[in-house]
C-alpha cells in the first residue's frame, strides 16, 4: 500500500457544540486524488479543517506512520498544505507574495526569500499557471485566480499532501477544467490529494478514491467509480442517477476556447 | 527611484522640516543669546517626546489593524488609550494615597508607565475576549467604544476622587489633560528603551500579522500559532500605547491617520509599513506639536486637538467607504 495521509476514528466538533465529524477513517494514498462528498452540512469542510488541525478534533491523523497530533501549527504547515474554499484576504498584497507566504513553516526572522525559497515560488506560481499575475493584487483578481493563488501558496509550503476545499465551486468551466489538469499533474508528481467536491461529474473525472459522508460519517467509500452509484449515493443524497446523461466537457486544444 | 524609495525621501523630508520648525517655532526669542540655549534645550526634549510618542501610537496603530484585519483600528479608537489613562490615573491615586510615603524614592515617572501598561493591556485583552474572533467590524467598534467610555468614566470619577489632595489633584489633572510641552529627559529616557525594544521586535513578528491578514484559520494552516501571535501582538501593542500616554497623554487618531496615509505608498506588508509608520509617526505629531504653538488662541492647545480635527474626518471617510463597500459585516 502506498504511503500517505491517515485518518482513524476522527471527530470533530466547534466551540464544545455537537460533533460534526463522527469517527471518520479515511486514507489518501500519495499519487491518488481521493475526494470527499456529501450533502451540504456533511462535516466535509470540517473534516478537512479538522485533519489541518483548524478545529478542535480527537483521534489520529498521520502521515506515512507519524502522528501529527501535539505537531506546532508550523511543523503540520510543512507536512500538510490546506486550500480553503475562498480567502479573507482584503488587503492588496501582490500575488507573488501571498504566494510567498506558503514558505513561511520554513523561514524565521525578516530575511528576504533566499535562493531556494524563490525557485521554489517560482515553480508553485508555474504549477498553478499564475506566474503572469505574480505582479497583480490579490485583490483585483477573479475568484478562479485568487483560488489558483491560494492553490500555488498551498504548493509553496513543500508539503506534498494537499487538501483542498470545494476549488471549483467559484470557476467556471473553463477554470476547473484546467485546475483538473494542474490536479491531475501534482498526482502524477506523487502528491496525495484530499478535496472536497459537490459535482459528483467532477468527482469521476478527476478522483480516484471517494469517500462519501453522511452527517459527519462516512457512508462508503472506495474507488470513485463505485462509491458514485445509485445504492450510494441515493440513500444520502435522495436523487437518482440519469444513466449516460449529464453533460461532458474537455479543453479545446491548446487550451484555448 | 522606485515608490517606495520616494516614500521614504518624502518621509525623511517631513521629519526633518517638522523637527526643524520644532526648534523654531514657539513662545521665546531665540536671538536673545541668553534664552536661546534654554529655549533650545526644553524644545529638543519636548521634541524628543513628541517623536517617541508619534512613534509608538503610529506602531501600535498599525499592530491593532493587523490583529483586527481592520484599518479603522487604532489605540484610541478601541478603548487601548483609554485604558492606558485610566491605568496611569489609578496608579497615581494609589501611589499618592498608600505607597508614596513608604517608596519615596521611587520617581513618579517610573510608575506611570507601567500603570499606562497593565490598563492599555487589560483594555485589549477585554475588547478581544469580548468580541471573540471573527467578530465584525461594527462588533468591534462599538465594542471599542463602550470601553474608552466606560474608562474615561472611571478615570474621572478617580479625577475627582482626588480632588481632596490638593498635590494628588493637580498630578491627575496634568496627567489627564496630556500634552507633551512639560515633558523633559525623564520622560524621553523611560520612553525610549521601551518604545526602541517593542518596535523592533515587534517588527518580528511582520510575517504573522501578513498571514493573519488572511484570517486565523489561513495563518494557522501556514504556521502560524495564533494564539501566541495574538497574545504577543497585544503585548507590544499596549506596550506602545502604554509608553505614548504616558508622554502625551491621550493623544487620539495618531494610530489611525499614519498607516492608513502611508498603506497605499508601502503596500500592505507589514515589514515594510511599520518601520514608515514608526517615522511617520514621529513626522506627524512632531507637525500637530508645531500647529499647537501656531493657531491664534489665547491658551496653549492641547495636542489630542490638532490630531483630532484631522483624524476624525478621515475616521468618518473610512467608516463611509467601508459602509459603502459592504465590510462593515
Amino acid at each position: 500500500m502506498n504511503a500517505g495521509l491517515q485518518v482513524l476514528g476522527l471527530r470533530a466538533s466547534y466551540r464544545r457544540g455537537p460533533e460534526v465529524v463522527r469517527g471518520v477513517d479515511l486514507t489518501a494514498a500519495r499519487g491518488t486524488i481521493t475526494a470527499l462528498l456529501g450533502p451540504n452540512g456533511s462535516g466535509k469542510s470540517t473534516l478537512l479543517k479538522a485533519i489541518v488541525g483548524l478545529v478542535e478534533s480527537q483521534g489520529r491523523v498521520s502521515l506515512d506512520g507519524e502522528d501529527l497530533h501535539g505537531l506546532s501549527p508550523r511543523e503540520r504547515a510543512q507536512r500538510l498544505a490546506y486550500v480553503p474554499q475562498r480567502s479573507l484576504l482584503s488587503a492588496p498584497l501582490l500575488v507573488h507574495a501571498v504566494v510567498s507566504q506558503g514558505r513561511f513553516p520554513h523561514r524565521r526572522g525578516l530575511a528576504d526569500l533566499g535562493a531556494e525559497d524563490r525557485r521554489i515560488v517560482d515553480r508553485a506560481l508555474q504549477d498553478a499557471d499564475i506566474a503572469h499575475l505574480a505582479c497583480r493584487p490579490f485583490t483585483e483578481l477573479s475568484g478562479g485566480e485568487q483560488q489558483r493563488v491560494l492553490l500555488a501558496r498551498a504548493l509553496a509550503t513543500g508539503a506534498d499532501v494537499l487538501l483542498m476545499d470545494e476549488p471549483t465551486s467559484a470557476q467556471d468551466v473553463r477554470h476547473a477544467l484546467e485546475l483538473h489538469e494542474i490536479l491531475g499533474r501534482l498526482r502524477e508528481r506523487g502528491a496525495a490529494i484530499l478535496v472536497c467536491l459537490h459535482d459528483l461529474s467532477e468527482v469521476l473525472a478527476i478522483a480516484d478514491q471517494a469517500v462519501l459522508l453522511e452527517c459527519g460519517s462516512v457512508h462508503a467509500s472506495g474507488p470513485a467509480a463505485e462509491i458514485v452509484q445509485d445504492r450510494h449515493i441515493t440513500p444520502v443524497y435522495g436523487v437518482e442517477l440519469i444513466q449516460g446523461g449529464g453533460l461532458g466537457f474537455r479543453l479545446t486544444a491548446g487550451g484555448e476556447e | 527611484m522606485n515608490r517606495l524609495q520616494v516614500t521614504w525621501t518624502v518621509l525623511v523630508l517631513a521629519l526633518g522640516a517638522a523637527v526643524t520648525l520644532s526648534f523654531v517655532v514657539g513662545e521665546g526669542d531665540l536671538s536673545d543669546d541668553a534664552l536661546r540655549g534654554t529655549l533650545l534645550r526644553l524644545r529638543a526634549w519636548r521634541l524628543a517626546n513628541t517623536m517617541l510618542a508619534g512613534s509608538a501610537l503610529a506602531g501600535a496603530g498599525v499592530l491593532v489593524q493587523g490583529l483586527f484585519r481592520n484599518p479603522l483600528a487604532s489605540p484610541s479608537i478601541l478603548g487601548t488609550s483609554a485604558g492606558a489613562t485610566l491605568g496611569g490615573v489609578l496608579v497615581l491615586v494609589l501611589w499618592n494615597s498608600l505607597l508614596a510615603t513608604r517608596l519615596a524614592w521611587i520617581p513618579p515617572e517610573l510608575i506611570l508607565p507601567a500603570g499606562c501598561l497593565i490598563g492599555a493591556w487589560l483594555s485589549l485583552s477585554i475588547l478581544l475576549a469580548v468580541t471573540g474572533r471573527g467578530a465584525s467590524i461594527v462588533t468591534v467598534l462599538l465594542t471599542g467604544f463602550i470601553l474608552s467610555s466606560l474608562f474615561l468614566s472611571l478615570g474621572s470619577l478617580l479625577m475627582s476622587l482626588a480632588q481632596n489632595t490638593w498635590e494628588l489633584g493637580r498630578a491627575v489633572v496634568a496627567f489627564t489633560l496630556g500634552g507633551v510641552d512639560a515633558k523633559g529627559p525623564r520622560h524621553a529616557a523611560l520612553a525610549f528603551p521601551l518604545v526602541a525594544v517593542t518596535s523592533c521586535v515587534a517588527m518580528g513578528w511582520s510575517r504573522h500579522l501578513d498571514l493573519l491578514l488572511s484570517g486565523e484559520e489561513e495563518a494557522q494552516s501556514l504556521g502560524v500559532d495564533v494564539t501566541a501571535a495574538r497574545r504577543w501582538v497585544i503585548v507590544w501593542a499596549s506596550t506602545l500605547t502604554a509608553a505614548a500616554v504616558a508622554i502625551g497623554g491621550n493623544v487620539a487618531f495618531v494610530g489611525l491617520v499614519v498607516p492608513h496615509a502611508l498603506r497605499p505608498f508601502t503596500g500592505p506588508e507589514h515589514r515594510v509599513l511599520t518601520p514608515a509608520a514608526l517615522v511617520g509617526g514621529a513626522a506627524f505629531l512632531t507637525a500637530a506639536d508645531v500647529l499647537t504653538r501656531l493657531l491664534p488662541t489665547a491658551g496653549t492647545v492641547p495636542l489630542g486637538v490638532v490630531t483630532g480635527l484631522v483624524g476624525a474626518p478621515l475616521f468618518l471617510i473610512l467608516l463611509a467607504r467601508a459602509s459603502r463597500e459592504g465590510r462593515m459585516a
